[in-house]
Formats: C-alpha cells, sequence, structure tokens
C-alpha cells in the first residue's frame, strides 16, 4: 500500500483507541451511579407521586393528582414547619458562633497540634447520636446544675425548666450538628496564608479591621457550607424534638415520621416530605448557581 | 518561512533508518491547534533539543513521541518502526519526568528497577544492574530511601536512572532541569551530557532555556506555535537565525530594516540612507526588503573619530551603561536604526558613560539577515 | 508595626486578656462538646434504682460486670456492626470508581455527576428515608436487614466520593505515566502505583461510611422492618427506660474508637 494509505490506517486506529479510552469514565461512574438513581433519584420522584394520590391504607392508594393533598399537610404541619425551621435557624446561627471562634483559634493557634485539636473537636461524635442527645436530656434536668444555676441568676423563673421547651430541643440540635459546622469553617481558615493578614497589617489595619475585611470575607465559603450542612439535617431531625421537647412542640419531621410510619397517610406525608424539600431545594439553588458545581463534592 | 522538511541524520530514504521520525505530526486539542504538521527525523546518538516558549508545542511533541498522547495526524517511526498506534508501555523509549514522577511508596531501589521487574531477568542480573545505574548516576548507597527523603537533584538522578536502567533506544526529557536551582542546574547539564555520551543513545531533550539547550545539544530544533523555525548545531542557528522569532529567542539581537543597493557587493541602505553592508550570499535574488542583525555581543564601541573602525558603523548617544564585571553593557540611540545594545567585554578599564556620543561598529560577515515575508 | 503606639497606652493586663481569650474560649468550647461525652460514661457507673437513668444515685460497677445482661442489646450492636461493615465496604468501592472518574476525566454530564452527588448530602434524613421506604412497599421489597444494607450504601456513597476526592487531588498524574512509560499496562500500573497511593484515602472513606452507618437512626427507622440495629434499640428503649448497659456500650464504643485514632495519629508520625 503507499504510504498515504498506511498512514490513514493508522490514524484510524489511533481514533478507535481514543474512543475506547472515551468510555473510560462512564464506566466507572456506572454502578455507583446506577445505586445512587435507583435508591435516591428514582424514590424522590415516587416521592412526588404519591403525594399526589388519594386513598387509605385498607382501601389502597390511587393516583388522582390530588395536589389538595399539600393543602391538607400545610393546614395539619404548616405551624410545624415553621417551627422546625425556626429552631433550625437558631440552632445554626448558636452553632456559628460557637464553631468559628473555635475554628478560628486552631486555625490560627494551633500550630502543631492542629490535628490534634480538629480529632478532639470530632471525638464527641463517636458516641452515638442518641446518646449524646439522651445525655442532654441528664445535663438540662430539672435539679441539674445549668438549671439551678440559671434559676439563680434569674434567668428562668423558680418553677421554670428548660427541658420539654423549645430551648431544649435548640440547644440539643445545637451540639449535634456542631462538628458540621466547624470543619468546614475551619478548612476554609486554614486556606489563608498568614501573609495576607500581615499585608493587612502593614496597609494599617488594625487587628479587628483586618479580620473583617480580610479573614471574614475569605472564610465565608466555609461560613456557607457549614451553615448549609447544619441547617438542612437540622430543618428535617426529630430526634431532639422527641426526647428533650414535647408534643406541643414537634418539628416537622416528627409528623412526617407519624404520618409515615404509625398513622400510615402515604399521601400527606409523602407531601410533606416533598414540601420540605423543595424548601431545602429553594435554599441550595442560590448557593448552586453562586459557586458553581466542581466544589459542591469538595 | 519555515523548514517543513527537516532532517538530521539518516532517515528520508538513506540507507539506516533514523533514531526517531515524525511524519506530517498534527496534534489538536479542540480548537487548539498545538502541533502543526509537524516533519522531523532525529540520528542515532545524538543529543537532541526541542527549544521554544511555553505552548510552542515542544512538550506535546515529546509526549506523543513517548505515548502519552496520540497524534490527530500523521505517524511516528521508532528506528524504521512505526509505533504511532502503541501505547507507551510498548514503545522502546523512556522518559524523565518535569516533576520526576518518582513512586513516593517505593524506594530508590525499588523506583529504579521498576522497568526491570516488568521483564523477566532474574533477580541476580537485576540487582547487578541496579547497582550500575545508581553507580552511573552517582547515588550508590542510596537503595532503601524514600523519594521524600531525597532532595532535588538526587530524584532527579533517581529518574534518570530508572529511565536508563530499561536500555531505551531514545531518552527523553521534559524539561527536567526546571526545578533546580542554578548552580545544581549547570552541574546537571554537564553531567547529562558526559552520561549522553557515555551510554551512546539519542537523547531528545524538552526546553524553554536556550542556554541550556546550547550547552548540551548537539542540535537543535526551534519550536514556535507548532512548528520548526529553525534546526541545526547551536553554533550555526546562533549566527544564522534567518527569522526573528529565532533571532530574539536566542540570545539579544539588534534589528534594523533596510533595502537593497547592490547585490553583488552586499551593500544595503537604511531607512535614513545610511549604507552598511552584508555577506553578499545573504542576500537571496528574490527578496527586496529585509532586515539586518547583529548580536550585541558582535558591536563594538568606539571613541568618535577614532581609527581602526570596521566597514558597518553607525553613531549614537549612550542611553546606559551597565558594568556587569564580566561585560559592560549599553544601549546606544543612534538616529539611523533606533536604540541598540551591544555588551562589550571588560578587557580594558576603558568604558563609555551615559550621555556620550560613541560610534558602534561591526564587521559584515559577523552579521545575519532576515527576510520577513 | 501601628500596634506599638497604641499597645503601649493600654493596660499591660488588657493585653494580657486579649492573647488568652482564645485558648480560653477554645477550653471552653471543649468542655462544651465533652461534658455530654462524659455524661455518657459516668452514667455507664450510674446505681439507678427503678427504669430511668437520668439522676445520680451512686456508683457501681454492675452494668460493667453485667454487660451482656441485656438480651437485644447485644444482638443490636452485632447487627448494627454487620450493617456498617457491608454497607461501607460496598459504598467505598462504589464511591472510589466514581471519584476516580470525577477526578481523572473530562467528560459530559460532569456537572449533573457532582450535583447528583451533593443531593444526598444535602437532603434531610426524614426526605430519604420514607422516599426509600416509599420505594420499598411499591416494590413489595420486605422491610429488614437488606433494605438497611441498601439504604446504608445510598447515603455513604457521596461521603465516600467527597473522602477519596480531596485525596486523589493531590496525585501526581504522571506517576501512572511514568509507570506505564516503564512498561506497566494498566492494570498493573493501577495495581502497583494507583492503588497504593490512594489506599490512605480509600481507607478513611471506610471509615467514615462504617462510623456514618453504625450511627444511622433516622433513615434506619424507615427501613428496618423487624431488624434492630444499635441506636433503633436506644430510642425504642428511651420511652421504657435506657437501660445502664446502653452507656456501658456507648461508652466502650467511644473508647475503642478513640484508641483507634491515637494509634492511627501515632502510625503515621512514625512514618513521616
Amino acid at each position: 500500500m503507499t504510504t498515504d494509505e498506511a498512514t490513514s490506517l493508522v490514524n484510524v486506529g489511533a481514533r478507535q483507541a481514543a474512543r475506547r479510552r472515551k468510555a473510560v469514565p462512564y464506566l466507572l461512574l456506572l454502578p455507583g451511579g446506577l445505586w445512587l438513581a435507583i435508591f435516591y433519584i428514582a424514590p424522590m420522584i415516587q416521592l412526588v407521586g404519591i403525594s399526589l394520590q388519594e386513598g387509605t391504607y385498607q382501601t389502597g392508594y390511587s393516583m388522582t393528582w390530588r395536589w389538595e393533598n399539600y393543602a391538607d399537610a400545610f393546614a395539619l404541619a404548616g405551624s410545624h414547619f415553621l417551627r422546625s425551621f425556626l429552631y433550625a435557624g437558631a440552632a445554626t446561627l448558636l452553632a456559628l458562633f460557637i464553631a468559628y471562634p473555635l475554628a478560628y483559634g486552631i486555625a490560627f493557634r494551633g500550630g502543631k497540634y492542629k490535628n490534634l485539636l480538629l480529632v478532639l473537636v470530632l471525638m464527641p461524635f463517636l458516641t452515638p447520636f442518641l446518646l449524646r442527645t439522651l445525655a442532654w436530656k441528664v445535663i438540662l434536668a430539672d435539679s441539674g446544675f445549668v438549671v439551678e444555676t440559671l434559676k439563680t441568676l434569674h434567668i428562668i423563673s423558680p418553677s421554670g425548666r428548660i427541658l420539654a421547651t423549645g430551648w431544649a430541643v435548640v440547644a440539643g440540635i445545637t451540639y449535634n450538628f456542631l462538628a458540621f459546622m466547624t470543619l468546614p469553617i475551619y478548612v476554609s481558615l486554614e486556606k489563608i496564608h498568614p501573609s495576607l493578614i500581615e499585608a493587612a497589617n502593614d496597609l494599617y489595619a488594625k487587628p479587628v479591621t483586618a479580620f473583617r475585611k480580610v479573614t471574614l470575607p475569605l472564610s465565608m465559603p466555609g461560613i456557607v457550607a457549614g451553615t448549609l450542612l447544619t441547617l438542612i439535617p437540622a430543618a428535617g431531625d426529630f430526634v431532639n424534638a422527641s426526647l428533650l421537647g414535647n408534643p406541643q412542640r414537634l418539628m416537622v419531621g416528627n409528623i412526617i415520621d407519624n404520618r409515615f410510619l404509625r398513622i400510615v397517610d402515604y399521601p400527606t406525608a409523602a407531601a410533606l416530605s416533598f414540601s420540605l424539600m423543595l424548601v431545602i431545594l429553594a435554599i441550595i439553588i442560590p448557593y448552586v448557581r453562586a459557586s458553581g458545581t466542581e466544589d459542591l463534592v469538595a | 518561512m519555515t523548514d517543513t522538511t527537516i532532517t538530521t541524520q539518516g532517515g528520508f530514504g538513506s540507507s539506516e533508518p533514523a533514531a526517531v521520525e515524525l511524519f506530517n505530526i498534527t496534534k489538536r486539542f479542540g480548537d487548539v491547534l498545538a502541533v502543526d504538521d509537524l516533519t522531523l527525523a532525529i540520528g542515532e546518538n545524538k543529543f537532541f533539543a526541542l527549544l521554544g516558549p511555553s505552548g510552542c508545542g515542544k512538550t506535546t511533541t515529546l509526549r506523543m513521541i513517548g505515548g502519552f498522547e496520540d497524534p490527530t495526524e500523521g505517524t511516528i517511526n521508532l528506528h524504521g518502526e512505526d509505533v504511532t498506534g502503541l501505547k507507551a508501555y510498548r514503545r522502546p523509549v523512556n522518559t524523565v519526568f518535569q516533576s520526576y514522577a518518582l513512586f513516593p511508596h517505593l524506594s530508590v531501589f525499588e523506583n529504579v528497577a521498576f522497568g526491570l521487574r516488568r521483564t523477566n531477568v532474574d533477580k541476580g542480573e537485576l540487582e547487578q544492574r541496579v547497582a550500575e545505574m545508581l553507580d552511573l548516576v552517582q547515588l550508590s548507597g542510596l537503595d532503601n530511601r524514600h523519594p521524600a527523603k531525597l532532595s532535588g537533584g538526587q530524584q532527579q538522578r533517581v529518574a534518570l536512572a530508572r529511565a536508563l536502567i530499561n536500555h531505551p533506544r531514545v531518552l527523553l526529557l521534559d524539561e527536567p532541569l526546571g526545578a533546580l536551582d542554578l548552580k545544581l542546574r549547570k552541574e546537571m547539564q554537564i553531567e547529562l551530557k558526559r552520561i549522553q555520551q557515555e551510554v551512546g543513545i539519542t537523547f531528545i531533550h524538552v526546553t524553554h532555556d536556550q542556554e541550556e539547550a546550547m550547552t548540551m545539544a548537539d542540535t537543535i530544533a526551534v519550536m514556535n506555535k507548532g512548528k520548526i523555525e529553525r534546526m541545526g548545531d547551536p553554533a550555526e542557528i546562533y549566527e544564522d537565525p534567518r527569522t526573528a522569532f529565532v533571532a530574539n529567542f536566542l540570545g539579544g539581537s539588534n534589528l534594523m530594516p533596510v533595502t537593497v543597493i547592490d547585490r553583488t557587493a552586499g551593500s544595503v541602505a537604511t531607512a535614513d540612507g545610511t549604507t552598511l553592508f552584508v555577506p553578499p550570499k545573504a542576500l537571496s535574488p528574490d527578496t527586496h526588503g529585509f532586515r539586518v542583525g547583529v548580536r550585541p555581543e558582535k558591536l563594538n564601541v568606539y571613541r568618535p573619530g577614532s581609527g581602526d573602525i570596521p566597514p558597518n558603523v553607525l553613531t549614537g548617544r549612550v542611553m546606559d551603561a551597565s558594568f556587569i564585571g564580566v561585560s559592560t553593557h549599553y544601549v546606544v540611540r543612534t538616529s539611523t536604526a533606533g536604540d541598540l545594545s551591544a555588551v562589550v567585554q571588560n578587557l580594558t578599564g576603558d568604558r563609555f558613560s551615559q550621555g556620550e556620543e560613541v560610534s558602534l561598529g561591526w564587521h559584515p560577515e559577523r552579521s545575519f539577515v532576515i527576510h520577513d515575508d | 508595626m501601628a500596634q506599638a503606639a497604641t499597645a503601649s497606652r493600654k493596660p499591660p493586663l488588657w493585653a494580657w486578656i486579649k492573647r488568652r481569650i482564645l485558648p480560653v474560649y477554645m477550653v471552653v468550647a471543649l468542655t462544651y462538646l465533652f461534658m455530654p461525652v462524659a455524661i455518657v460514661i459516668l452514667f455507664s457507673f450510674n446505681d439507678h434504682q427503678g427504669r430511668y437513668n437520668f439522676t445520680w444515685q451512686g456508683f457501681t460497677l454492675d452494668h460493667w460486670q453485667n454487660a451482656f445482661g441485656v438480651p437485644r442489646l447485644f444482638d443490636s450492636l452485632v447487627t448494627s456492626l454487620q450493617i456498617a461493615f457491608i454497607s461501607s465496604a460496598i459504598a467505598t468501592l462504589l464511591g472510589t470508581l466514581i471519584a476516580l472518574a470525577l477526578v481523572r476525566y473530562r467528560f459530559r454530564g460532569r456537572s449533573a455527576t457532582n450535583l447528583g452527588l451533593f443531593l444526598p448530602m444535602a437532603t434531610p434524613e426524614v426526605v430519604m428515608g420514607s422516599s426509600l421506604l416509599a420505594l420499598f412497599i411499591v416494590l413489595g421489597v420486605a422491610r429488614g436487614f437488606a433494605t438497611v444494607v441498601i439504604a446504608h450504601i445510598m447515603f455513604n456513597i457521596s461521603y465516600v466520593v467527597v473522602t477519596v476526592k480531596a485525596r486523589l487531588a493531590g496525585f501526581d498524574r504522571h506517576l501512572e505515566e511514568a509507570a506505564m512509560d516503564l512498561y506497566a499496562n494498566e492494570w498493573t500500573t493501577f495495581r502497583k502505583v494507583t492503588l497504593p497511593m490512594i489506599l490512605p484515602g480509600v481507607m478513611a472513606a471506610f471509615l467514615l461510611g462504617f462510623a456514618l452507618s453504625f450511627d444511622d437512626f433516622i433513615i434506619t427507622n424507615f427501613n428496618s422492618g423487624n431488624t434492630i440495629t444499635f441506636p433503633l434499640f436506644i430510642w425504642g428503649a428511651a420511652r421504657v427506660g435506657v437501660p445502664a448497659q446502653v452507656n456501658v456500650f456507648g461508652a466502650a464504643i467511644f473508647f475503642i474508637t478513640v484508641s483507634i485514632m491515637l494509634l492511627n495519629i501515632r502510625l503515621q508520625r512514625r512514618r513521616a
């Protein structure tokens, strides 16, 4: 064959090899992606479907596009929805104020103990979630140290209690999700090179100003990430409310759990569940738009 | 105007196949044309340098020879054999990577032995060859260390040993000296040259440092925008760059636009009418306008009116005089050709200062000609 | 520095306090973090009368000595361990493959993949658990051990990807090219170079998945049928009175995991 023919043959071979190479990433994604598609995405879609059905456990369910389910759900649990976000929001703010100085201290004053300190922050979360929450029942007990001190300081009345109030629930949530707030903030603070702060000082900024104008803005990604990672699971939590709160102050998670497992009212429960998801999505979408998808998975 | 068919030795119809031959190699990354219809033959036992600025396509070309990128078009031959479709692990070439790419979880011994372990060499021979190779790169005794505990220069030598031990027929080096400090780099340049001559195979060395290329290489190919603009031995391409790009890349140059007066006498005229002389053979019959180039070290600086000034003279005023120790660098503003730079060795104590009127002179044979069309 | 001028006007006590504020705060914060843990451990020694273990009544070693005395407690622990091991192993495998794809290759659908991996981490557990339950009901799958494992694999994948990706990002691509340059084909390169190097990250991902699975409550609650995991046991017992043996095991888990972590740190320091 001529050189031209030989050349074109080789080019074909090269192109075939390139095509095979292109398939590799998709093959790698396949098993895990399939798992998530079947066990996360499909259920979500189905959830919407169920939320539009009608019927009871005894009579069976039928798909009637019953949008009223959502209205019913809100009549039932609208206040719980609000309460959930109130508690979760309060807990998130509290967690932010507790976690930020902690993360700051580790990042900037930790020195060679940084990793050890991080480990210390994570350690308490190696005890089971439920046990930790039950421990708060002891800490906030009526005759316990905390309540007695607060009574002495006249912050609560002599007959007041913390347990079985919203405060206990918020306290529990704050504690349980503290690690989710601390770590992302730490990561973004850690990335700030000390020379940036030195530069600010060199340019006549006092420490507080340097913090406001340099450190704080640069740690924003961490703050945002921590806030999302705390607020979202907190909004859906019902364990804290169950163990530390009272039946008059349930969160939407309690209602969903109840409706699904005990009252077996799937359509309403599904409507509530999906509504919660929608609110969460409404919070996430601006975030994803702003920072793109690349940094989502670290 | 560039050469598209360039050879060093062998190949293209001669009796022995060249070590490496590239035929019409083109590489596109999406819309970007990294390598543009490159045809090249590199002979045996040569230290060959691919020189150029970043983005010129030199690393891409090297990676295609090594098998890490597939050419979009074209073929590659190694010793006459078509390797275009072959994966890297089937090619008889080895690479020294820019970041050394030493396996951090393996010891020096295991790193160097890695390639041999893929073959059927028996244990005794393997150990012997590793020892020999470590000796060649002067790292004996460091067998059990891990790369993290080695200095930059030592890591570099391990990378070299790891490649050479496999007796490749061609060794590819991708800017291997970039991460070393100046003194070490200069030492390694000499060292690499020595090793190449001792081992006797072809080295293809990619670099953006023209001084490095000229120190080490027998043949240099200057690349620009995916093509080879000029190829030859260092002295040849330095003194006769033929394009403005090569002239400016390989060192300083003073370029002056001129038009031809008399082709046989080799006289040309500058814009303001001054007559200069160039070697007549540099003037090709078909062009009329081009530029005369003089390297700064070929320009001498004289007091105006002193005798013994060469045939090409321009007058001007010293704008800057920098004493560099070995030499003094002058920038002289001439009315004829703008600012010219001259580098004069400090042989006598005689120097000119800023503001002085001087004459610049050079011999016609020491200049070159650049055709800009 | 401009500070020097102002500092000399402030009393040295103030400067002393300012320097100490942060460390003091950190100690307070860490105390706050460890308080519940201390309570859990402490109350494993509580000689409580009656069913509830919320007020301190006296010290006893009975519960530690009688740790296996509560019938279904130990079984629930074993179940949790089994589920954690299996689900984490599978999730680690699936997640590592995904992480490799994300870091190494540029492909279409990358954004969608990133989003699809992020969503499970951002979805409240009630939503995930309940929707999965609905799926199982519709498919007629009985809820039990298997469904819990499935659910745990699902939510672990994202965390595995995050962990392994972080480790992969610092991986020099040229290392694999170097291996291929030295005559190793793709499989050998993976075995001898890639795998050993990402192993620490993969192990960390496995441990993370294990911990997340072991401690999970909400999703498990929805999908467990009659299977009782350790957290489910505690939840069930919380109404009626949590036996102190739960504290014993909780404390034991804590000490074991802490020891493993400290051991890991020691080992890493020695390698460096």
